[in-house]
């Protein structure tokens, strides 16, 4: 507001005076002719954002158009996740979706599924890990694992997350593998993995299930330990850190993962191309660096991998979703 | 639009319990004792507690008395006469206008009409009112598009940046 | 001394210092626009780290943040539009003093406590970040209730009006919170079936539409004011120094409670500028004279707010715990340039954390003469005739809420609470406090079902560990204070009659 001089506005007002342009004809034959919308469905700032971003970048070098990333925040990712789903099929509008769309279905809170998506590439998947208090007497998954089956319903507190998140689920999933009930650990809501590991090193709860990246920081600082990620492979950031299948035999892995979409029926050389450029943006080493520096899994999937990845995820998720009494019809 | 204390506190009152009662609905969650409904029961309950003392008049002591302002507003408060309190709502309503014609419009054109009327509305001589509608939406739209990257919508008018 | 040495070097190149200066501009300015925020200044900025050293990556952070703060205050001061829910908590009193001429006053108070609350801030991250460290760690969710508790009551001590009103407002603002799926229990609540209001109501939009719009909407039914008298505009900082000798133990005051609530990952600064004010006004000789344009208030919670902001690098940078939103920004920045927070940070990456610091001293002392540049620039909107300000405000209101998330849906929300700001003004209920208990909603809310979760029910873990009995008395005295006050005054004419 205080930038308002009279000058500028006058400035700004004679080229507005000159060029007013209608819009440029666009045809479908060299693809990207104009910049394309990258659609973020969470705030800027987070995980998911910074991520959107880099590809963004890298993919305006690789294709030569301004590849713009938008914030459509608001209903918990569920009005940027439609935006994306109900742009028009042109390829100028693309987006970023999140594990959440195979859980927001389950919940009643939208109707929109893996299904009503373009799947073009999986960029990223971050498995959760399972994190005590570093002067906790556990020293390993299985002294926890016994410890959990020991103690009384209720009795210990895990967190990572909010009611219904996905890291929640990740702990449904896990008691479900070790023949528990869903609720045997109380879930105690948190907004977000770092309030939780702080109040794991607090001593509030017992263990939290957030990925390892985001406990990185508090186990680095010596205040927690991770004891088992539940992914088929170790993370070769942390390769101290055991799978739940080699320790307990538990073949349980869910994860939180990142992928691009664009809106149902893109035509089809269109959607190839946009795959051919995200492979090459993710085997590119500004990519690798990035996601090795924040510590994210990279997990690559083209058009059919990640179409299968998510249905996959769709029902692992809804199980959990049905065990932990979250499903609403 | 001054009310009564009465008015106003039995208006609280009556949300409040609509919160109670709101809340009292909620469904349990499956592993919580406290579920999302405590809250907002608790909040309903204070409303209509606090609600029926501004009604009594508990507190009222503590205010201090704006001095009412009794000189007359341009404009279109003026052009209203015994329904200026009418004129207040322009804003709001002038925003809601920008969120329907926005996507129709484009940016520039709706803007440049939201500032037409608000401008004129608050008395403003037609020269002033038309030199502001001119030179600042395409100011604005340098800043909030070009700048901060907030895809403003087009429209049908498209500027060079 | 080598790595001091070290750490000189490292910011005394040209790469870093043009990143400080253009982004010190750049966060003046969007910190000005009504509606954009520190935040949405940081988040922008981050694609632009990419390309940048380490050192200069961060600086633009610590440098844009501290500038978009302080600005933020400069809408409010002059147009009562505070620019964050930080500056709300004196909004009112900035204005007050613009509108008894006095601008430069308040905005130059508003300057230069903000500077010195910055350094002030750094040399207690510099000095003391361990202990803060270990403090922010010990809070669980028990202590945190109360002390939200008690930011929020500061709604009540600072307000210029009858105590349940503004009980009453801040009750309407955590029922505001209320809505979404934001809460322990995940569940959808008062959506009435909306996508949109499925992610709650945020703070922001609900700022700009009580404080801005319901001003524009006061000028549609009140006559002009009378013209400023156009005298030559004086020093912004002569006055400035009698100010920092009259309100000295303000300004202390100030930037040890922005130290300690910056440190508290959540708190962050806006808790802190509420605390700084209220403790301002009870602990004043003349509490009667806050609200009317006296800068007591000010000198104490501008130091507040902006000493929160080293105050919030504390966790950040010892266990990559954001204390705010900027921080949790700068954390994934520090990462990608491989200055992972955490102990180590300290003891072998000492020059980086030297040339932190250097950064942090160095974007607050260029804040003030920069602020003074902005202030002189905007000090014209003052001058511009209200018909066609309040106008560009309305639009700029349209503009800035949109641009919070590229959603539509926060223009029509700013119309509501423009309307809901009016009428409460109207009515005697101060519309400050309505703020707060929407910014402080959900984590009183958080903070209260988790510990009874943890607590299987039980109450008296919210009163057994010493901190948390200790905050649980302050609260509580605060809720009480108003019947005590009242139950007095009841009494008192009573007495005399007899």
């Amino acid at each position: 507001m205080s930038q308002f001089t009279r000058r500028g506005a006058l400035a700004a007002g004679a080229l507005a005076g000159i060029a007013p342009l209608a819009r440029p004809a666009l045809g479908q034959g060299n693809y990207p002719s104009r910049p394309v919308q990258v659609i973020v469905p969470w705030g800027a700032g987070g995980g998911t954002d910074a991520t959107a971003r880099i590809v963004a970048s890298l993919l305006e070098k690789e294709m030569g158009q301004p590849f713009n990333v938008v914030n459509r925040t608001g209903g918990s990712g569920v009005v940027g996740h439609s935006a994306i789903a109900q742009a028009a099929p042109d390829g100028y509008t693309i987006g970023m979706i999140t594990v959440e769309i195979c859980m927001m279905h389950w919940q009643g809170l939208t109707e929109l599924k893996p299904t009503s998506y373009t799947p073009l590439a999986l960029m990223n998947e971050d498995p959760p890990g399972v994190q005590v208090n570093a002067s906790s007497p556990y020293r390993d998954i299985k002294a926890l694992a016994d410890a959990i089956k020991a103690s009384r319903p209720g009795q210990m507190k895990a967190s990572g997350t909010g009611q219904g998140g996905i890291w929640h689920l990740a702990l449904a999933g896990w008691l479900g593998a070790m023949g528990l009930r869903a609720d045997h650990v109380r879930w105690v809501p948190s907004n977000g993995a770092a309030p939780a590991m702080q109040d794991l090193a607090a001593g509030g709860v017992d263990i939290v299930t957030c990925s390892v990246p985001e406990a990185r920081a508090i186990i680095e600082a010596g205040r927690a330990r991770s004891l088992a990620i539940m992914a088929p492979q170790r993370n070769p950031q942390f390769p101290n850190v055991p799978t739940l299948n080699e320790t307990l035999n538990i073949n349980y892995s869910v994860g939180a993962w990142r992928g691009i979409a664009a809106p149902l029926n893109l035509p089809t050389p269109i959607a190839q191309k946009l795959t051919a450029s995200l492979q090459k943006v993710w085997n590119s080493q500004e990519f690798k660096d990035f996601m090795n520096a924040r510590g994210f899994g990279m997990v690559w999937g083209d058009a059919d991998g990640f179409a299968t990845h998510m249905q996959r995820a769709d029902q692992t998720l809804g199980d959990a979703m049905k065990a932990a009494g979250l499903v609403r019809s | 639009m001054h009310l009564s204390d009465r008015v106003t506190g039995l208006c609280l009152a009556l949300l409040g319990s609509l919160a109670f009662w709101g809340g009292s609905r909620l469904p349990a969650v499956p592993g919580q004792d406290v579920g999302p409904a405590a809250f907002p029961m608790v909040i309903g309950t204070g409303l209509v507690l606090c609600g029926l003392m501004i009604a009594f008049g508990i507190g009222h002591t503590f205010e201090v008395e704006e001095p009412a302002e009794r000189e007359e507003a341009p404009g279109l408060a003026k052009l209203l006469g015994g329904l200026d309190w009418l004129a207040a709502f322009l804003p709001p309503v002038l925003l809601l206008f920008y969120v329907v014609a926005a996507d129709r419009l484009g940016f520039l054109i709706t803007a440049a009409i939201m500032l037409l009327v608000a401008s004129r509305a608050l008395g403003a001589s037609w020269r002033l009112a038309i030199g502001v509608t001119v030179l600042a939406p395409p100011f604005v739209h340098l800043v909030f598009y070009k700048l901060l990257r907030v895809p403003l919508p087009d429209g049908p008018l498209t500027m060079p940046w | 001394m080598n790595a001091l040495l070290d750490a000189i070097q490292m910011v005394a190149t040209g790469e870093v210092l043009v990143a400080i200066l253009a982004s010190a501009v750049y966060g003046m300015v969007i910190g000005a626009l009504p509606g954009l925020t520190a935040t949405m200044a940081t988040a922008l900025l981050v694609p632009v780290t990419f390309y940048l050293s380490p050192i200069a990556a961060v600086a633009t952070i610590i440098t844009s943040s501290a500038m978009a703060i302080f600005s933020g205050d400069i809408p409010g001061c002059l147009m009562r539009i505070p620019g964050t829910p930080a500056s709300a908590a004196y909004t009112d009193e900035a204005y007050a003093l613009t509108r008894k001429g006095q601008a430069e006053l308040a905005l130059g108070a508003s300057l230069w406590f903000s500077a010195l609350g910055g350094i002030a801030g750094t040399v207690a991250l510099m000095i003391m970040a361990p202990a803060l460290a270990e403090m922010a760690l010990s809070f669980s969710t028990f202590e945190y209730f109360w002390l939200s508790l008690l930011g929020l009551m500061c709604a009540t001590l600072v307000a210029r009006s009858s105590p349940i009103k503004a009980i009453a407002s801040a009750l309407l603002g955590l029922l505001v919170a209320c809505v979404g799926i934001e809460n322990p229990g995940g569940v959808p609540r008062f959506t009435f079936g909306s996508t949109d209001l499925l992610g709650g109501i945020e703070a922001l939009p609900a700022l700009v539409g009580v404080f801005a719009v319901s001003e524009i909407m006061r000028a549609m039914v009140s006559a002009p004011p009378p013209p400023l008298p156009n005298r030559k505009l004086g020093s912004i900082l002569a006055g400035q120094w009698d100010l920092t000798k009259r309100f000295q133990k303000q300004m202390w005051r100030g930037n040890v409670i922005g130290v300690l609530i910056g440190a508290l990952p959540g708190a962050g600064a806006d808790m802190a500028a509420w605390v700084a004010y209220a403790t301002s006004k009870k602990m004043s000789k003349t509490p009667e004279k806050f609200g009317t344009g006296y800068p007591e208030g000010l000198v104490e919670s501008g130091a507040a707010n902006n000493s929160a902001l080293a105050g919030g690098w504390v966790p950040a940078l010892l266990f990559g715990i954001p204390g705010d939103t900027i921080t949790a920004i700068a954390i994934g920045v520090l990462y990608m340039k491989g200055l992972n927070p955490g102990p180590t940070l300290f003891s072998e990456k000492a020059s980086s954390m030297y040339a932190l610091y250097i950064v942090f001293m160095l974007a607050n002392i260029l804040m003030i003469p920069l602020g003074i540049l902005m202030i002189r620039v905007s000090r014209q909107v003052l001058r511009a005739p209200r018909a066609v300000a309040m106008p560009l405000i309305l639009l700029l209101c349209a503009v800035g809420a949109y641009a919070i998330g590229n959603n539509p849906f926060a223009v029509v929300l700013v119309a509501a609470f423009g309307v809901l700001g009016f009428v409460m003004e109207r009515n005697g209920y101060p519309v400050a406090a309505l703020v707060l208990g929407i910014v402080m909603g959900t984590m009183v809310e958080q903070n209260l079902v988790t510990s009874l979760i943890k607590s299987d029910g039980d109450i008296l873990p919210f009163f057994e560990r010493p901190v948390a009995a200790g905050l649980a008395f302050f609260t509580l005295a605060a809720i009480f204070w108003p019947a005590v006050v009242w139950l007095i005054r009841r009494l008192r004419p009573a007495a005399a009659a007899r």
